[in-house]
């Protein structure tokens, strides 16, 4: 019955099935995140997506650090 | 079907998909102000640039391949082809992706266009 269940859902997930006019760019990655039942399909690229937005957001922070060493800092506040 | 939707177009799109948005009401604008994104390539300097975006990190960016516009212009009923199924994902993730669920339903798809051609 369950096993049934989580195969029906293995192939229709809120990503598989979402065909409104309301969807877009800028709203379809929340939409995936918030589904329980994320497709075999949608979950691996959601994940792949995740784990490369993730990186990104490090390098950016770390870009951010060199930036703001404390010579570079001081020029700053100068500015300012 | 698009009325009042704003696309952007990676200059890997083709002329005819994004007459055919503008065709159905779509207009078109810069990536910021776009509601749907859309690509044929994903290594595209274009559309790297998206993936290199605050907006896609932080969720507010999905990049469709533009072979949904085929498929919605393919079909019977427009509104219900899945916009799910055409996600773009960048360049360097699309072999790890393909090797854990077999090719991407854009890649099955081409042949919507194919059919296209045929009838021209
Ligand atoms: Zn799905």
């Amino acid at each position: 019955e369950t096993d049934n269940c989580s195969k029906m859902l293995k192939y229709r997930c809120s990503g598989c099935i979402a065909v409104g006019k309301s969807l877009n760019s800028r709203n379809f990655s929340k939409l995936l995140h918030s589904c329980p039942y994320q497709c075999d399909r949608h979950k691996v690229i959601v994940e792949a997506e995740d784990r490369y937005k993730s990186e990104l957001r490090k390098s950016l922070v770390y870009n951010k650090k060199i930036l703001l060493t404390p010579r570079r800092r001081r020029q700053l506040s100068n500015e300012s | 079907m698009f009325q009042g939707r704003r696309g952007w177009f990676c200059g890997s799109v083709g002329q005819e998909l994004r007459q055919f948005w503008v065709a159905e009401g779509g207009t078109l604008s810069d990536p910021q102000a776009a509601d749907f994104l859309f690509s044929c390539d994903a290594s595209h300097p274009d559309t790297q640039r998206i993936y290199q975006s605050l907006d896609y990190i932080e969720d507010n960016a999905t990049v469709f391949h533009a072979y949904y516009l085929s498929a919605v212009a393919n079909t019977e009923i427009k509104n219900t082809v899945a916009l799910g199924h055409f996600i773009l994902p960048p360049a360097c993730l699309q072999k790890e992706i393909r090797r854990k669920i077999g090719c991407f339903i854009w890649e099955q798809d081409q042949h919507f266009l194919i059919e296209e051609h045929d009838e021209v």
